[in-house]
């Protein structure tokens, strides 16, 4: 029986703050570079594991209110920090495990995204890091 | 060593210790407001009273 996870109550930190009233959409997604490693007489490509290459994608409503989004965010352009989801608020464990990204890069951050009569939301990709999971 | 404190629920209990683990951006939480510096109160030094003769 297919089972899937209806994430509306997930926790997203960035930089340890806690976000998540903040996000609407969270994506983690791991990557582990893909090296060729054909040689003569192989039949087909065949590929190991290279470096890490793991990538967090976040869409925040935008706000520039004490200890908000932007108060959080402003200061990590151009620097690395860690990030962490987890399914929902409930206590770490084997079926709500945390997942955690150290040294994520955030390359750059709307600081604007206005629209008449929309919300001001943002966009926010970081980049590399190294990813870890935990279950208590 | 530098102590900081936590001056946002966000982070934490305000008023508490904040502990930075690896890879995360002090400085970035300093100018956002949700921790402080707190500087260490140095112990007292206390001179012994010399001997009475």
């Amino acid at each position: 029986m297919a089972t899937s996870t209806y994430l509306s109550n997930p926790l997203v930190t960035i930089n340890a703050v806690d976000l998540t009233d903040q996000c609407t959409a969270a994506t983690l997604t791991k990557t582990v570079e893909a090296l060729e490693s054909t040689a003569f007489g192989g039949v087909a490509r065949v590929y190991v594991g290279g470096l890490q290459a793991n990538e967090v994608t976040l869409t925040m409503y935008n706000s520039f209110a004490t200890t908000e989004t932007y108060a959080t965010l402003s200061g990590l352009v151009g620097t690395s920090t860690n990030i962490t989801i987890k399914p929902t608020s409930a206590a770490t464990s084997a079926t709500n495990p945390i997942f955690t990204i150290t040294g994520a890069y955030l390359e750059s951050l709307p600081i604007v995204n206005a629209s008449l009569g929309e919300l001001d939301t943002i966009d926010l990709t970081f980049q590399g890091g190294t990813y870890s999971v935990a279950i208590v | 060593m530098t102590k900081y404190v936590i001056e946002s629920d966000k982070i934490g209990t305000v008023g508490e210790e904040f502990i930075p683990v690896e890879g995360i951006n002090v400085d970035a939480l300093l100018e956002g407001g949700f921790i402080s510096t707190a500087s260490e109160a140095k112990a007292h030094k206390v001179k012994p009273e010399a001997p009475k003769e």
